[in-house]
């Protein structure tokens, strides 16, 4: 724990610094709204209808399709460190991997073939 | 009090003030942010508890995977900004995070027992994480590809459950 | 730790994130000669010689320039947005090596803001938070194109993760640790006598898959479409004006200093130079650390603005990638062969040293 005592202190500057810009724009900067500035942009154009309005599902797809592979990424790290060192007793990690990695690809491949991704 | 329980004392009450701030947020996406550093405060938790590890695991998979899944949810129902009221937001998350917090540590005291775990000692960042590395490889073998086999499954169940039928996204958006 | 230790540590994390911040100002003067150089043009030559004062000239608009806020943004979270990604954007400094050691009244100073058993893996985890900057700063806009930027944007940035973390996982194969200078330290001296024992001489492919993930995860070109300007206006920062607006560039250039850092200590060998160890240029420096380690800091860095160049370069050379292109690249071909590089590494690796 104490290796990332710097990074404590990193994120104090970070956050001073930020508090810094805030406040420099928030001070020097001048103040005046008109309507046209406190109107949502859209080239030009008069915006009409709710911003917020219900889209593609594809996107929420993509949102968990990515959990389930950062997980299983994830699982590659303790891996990869002994792996080296486990080689001299043996193949044993490489074919625990090659079994691990087989259902990731094949999951990989159904992601593919069912056409989840295709945004268009 | 060592500074390891200073640690784990400061980051369990910042665990305990944004766990209620997500409850009584006004709106769900503050809800999620509140989340977010919920989640920081966790792996600091797993900071004090010396394993590093698992501390880059939780920022990585729950606040990088985890509530990012939860902004996009709440972005695509369109929940806006949630319905307002209740009583004034800091007051409710003050009292109530202190309130636990006294609750919990008289409790343990009565029970006669420390809140304060000591840290485990000889688990030191990568010394640590090479033994769990090859326990996970060695005893724990089997569990480790029955959850590959069970990711599979999470998938197929995804796609099955959230499938994206081309006919059904038309009608949807033209609601 | 005492108050040396804390000063010291102190002077250390001033100096690297000063020098990342100052490198904003540079890289956007970079950029717009580099631009110009590249369309054979002249670029901005009115402001001092060169125009090397453009920067600060432009820094000095930003502040007191207004800041308009539209009526229907969403208070607290707008204005945090852009802060949000400048955040992560500073803390993964933290693990980078910008040289070995320093030898300051007795101490020996270690050359990084925090030496980190685990720092791969923190640099991967804080990066994959500058997603929220984006997702947040679109949304609270209430504005249809940040919106949609802002989630095109995120997708793209985490449809790339899983094979920059992969790719990076494949290097892990030969360091066997995930301690940032133990993998520097673990680059020097040759491989068979010839070539630098560098990470991009052993996974040449990996390192391409690495690069382009990491095109991707800055949101360059060709990369760029949740930001581009004829397809979404701005993005997700339409809505931003001045100072905040400033602070998403700077949180996009600091991303870009930190992935080239992250790309030079993996497999460029972080503060070597080729074929000349430590300990010779030590003797040359007359067995002063303090000269030799301000030498390792101006070669990491000048590797560094290699890599900033090369990404000014492919910006203004390439076109941009369509969505769903961009989609199909991350699922369809840079994952599956981030993967195939593990496992071809992996079985090289057993066939060599096995058994």
């Amino acid at each position: 724990m104490e290796a990332f005592a710097p990074v404590g202190l990193l994120l104090a500057i970070a956050l001073a610094m930020c508090a810094g810009i805030l406040g420099l724009t928030t001070w020097l900067g001048p103040r005046r709204p008109s309507a046209a500035k406190l109107s949502t942009y859209e080239c030009g154009a008069i915006p009409e209808g709710n911003a917020r309005q219900p889209f593609r599902s594809r996107f929420y797809l993509i949102a968990v399709l990515f959990l389930l592979f950062d997980v299983e990424a994830v699982f590659f790290i303790p891996w990869a460190l002994v792996y080296r060192e486990s080689l001299a007793e043996g193949a044993g990690l490489l074919l625990a991997m090659l079994v691990y990695l087989g259902f990731v690809v094949l999951g990989l491949i159904y992601v593919i073939r069912k056409k989840c991704l295709e945004l268009y | 009090m060592s500074p390891n329980e200073w640690m784990i004392a400061g980051m369990g009450i910042f665990v305990l003030v944004c766990a209620v701030a997500v409850i009584f947020s006004r709106s769900p996406i503050y809800g999620a942010f509140g989340l977010v550093l919920c989640f920081f405060g966790m792996a600091g938790l797993f900071l004090a508890w010396s394993s590093p590890f698992l501390a880059m695991i939780q920022v990585l998979i729950s606040t990088g995977a985890v509530v990012v899944l939860f902004v996009f949810v709440v972005m695509l129902l369109n929940l806006g900004h949630g319905s307002g009221g209740g009583v004034a937001g800091w007051v409710t998350v003050l009292f109530a995070s202190g309130g636990i917090w006294t609750l919990s540590l008289v409790l343990l005291r009565a029970l006669n027992r420390s809140p304060f775990y000591p840290a485990p000692s000889g688990a030191q960042g990568a010394g640590g994480l090479r033994a769990f590395s090859k326990l996970l490889f060695t005893d724990y073998l089997w569990p480790f590809e029955v959850l590959s086999v069970f990711l599979l499954a999470v998938v197929v169940a995804t796609y099955v459950v959230a499938r994206p039928e081309a006919g059904n996204v038309a009608r949807k958006e033209n609601r | 730790m005492d108050w040396l230790d804390l000063g010291l540590t102190f002077v250390k994390t001033l100096a690297i994130l000063l020098t990342v911040v100052n490198t904003v100002p540079i890289m956007s003067w970079v950029e717009r000669r580099g631009a110009a150089l590249i369309q054979d043009r002249p670029g901005p030559n009115r402001v001092g010689p060169l125009g090397l004062i453009q920067p600060i000239a432009d820094f000095v608009k930003f502040i007191w320039k207004e800041d308009p806020t539209p009526a229907n943004v969403s208070g607290v979270l707008y204005t945090i947005a852009p802060f949000l990604s400048l955040l992560p954007a500073c803390l993964v400094l933290a693990a980078l090596p910008v040289g070995d050691h320093l030898v300051v009244m007795g101490r020996e100073v270690r050359m990084q803001i925090a030496d980190l058993d685990v720092g791969l893996l923190y640099v991967l985890a804080i990066s994959s938070l500058g997603i929220y900057g984006i997702l947040f700063g679109g949304w609270a806009s209430n504005n249809k194109f940040s919106l949609l930027g802002g989630l095109r944007s995120a997708s793209q940035m985490i449809s790339y993760e899983i094979p920059l973390a992969i790719a990076a996982t494949g290097m892990v194969l030969f360091y066997g640790t995930l301690n940032l200078r133990e993998i520097v330290l673990w680059q020097e001296g040759t491989l068979l006598g010839v070539l630098p024992r560098w990470g991009v001489v052993l996974q040449p492919f990996g390192f391409l898959l690495f690069l382009i993930a990491a095109f991707a995860e800055t949101n360059r070109l060709p990369f760029d479409l949740p930001e581009t300007e004829a397809e979404l206006v701005a993005g997700y920062h339409t809505e931003y004006g001045s100072m905040k607006f400033a602070t998403f560039m700077m949180a996009e250039y600091m991303n870009l200093t930190t992935i080239s850092g992250m790309m030079v200590t993996l497999y460029f060998g972080g503060w070597h130079i080729p074929w000349i160890g430590d300990s010779q240029l030590l003797a040359w420096f007359g067995g002063s650390r303090n000269i030799l380690g301000l030498f390792q800091f101006v070669v990491f860095f000048t590797k560094v603005t290699a890599f900033l160049f090369l990404f000014v370069w492919v910006r203004w050379t390439v076109p941009r990638f369509r969505f769903d292109q961009l989609m199909r690249l991350a699922w369809g071909r840079l994952i599956p062969l981030t993967l195939l590089n593990l496992v071809v590494s992996a079985v090289v690796l057993y066939l060599v040293e096995g058994r």
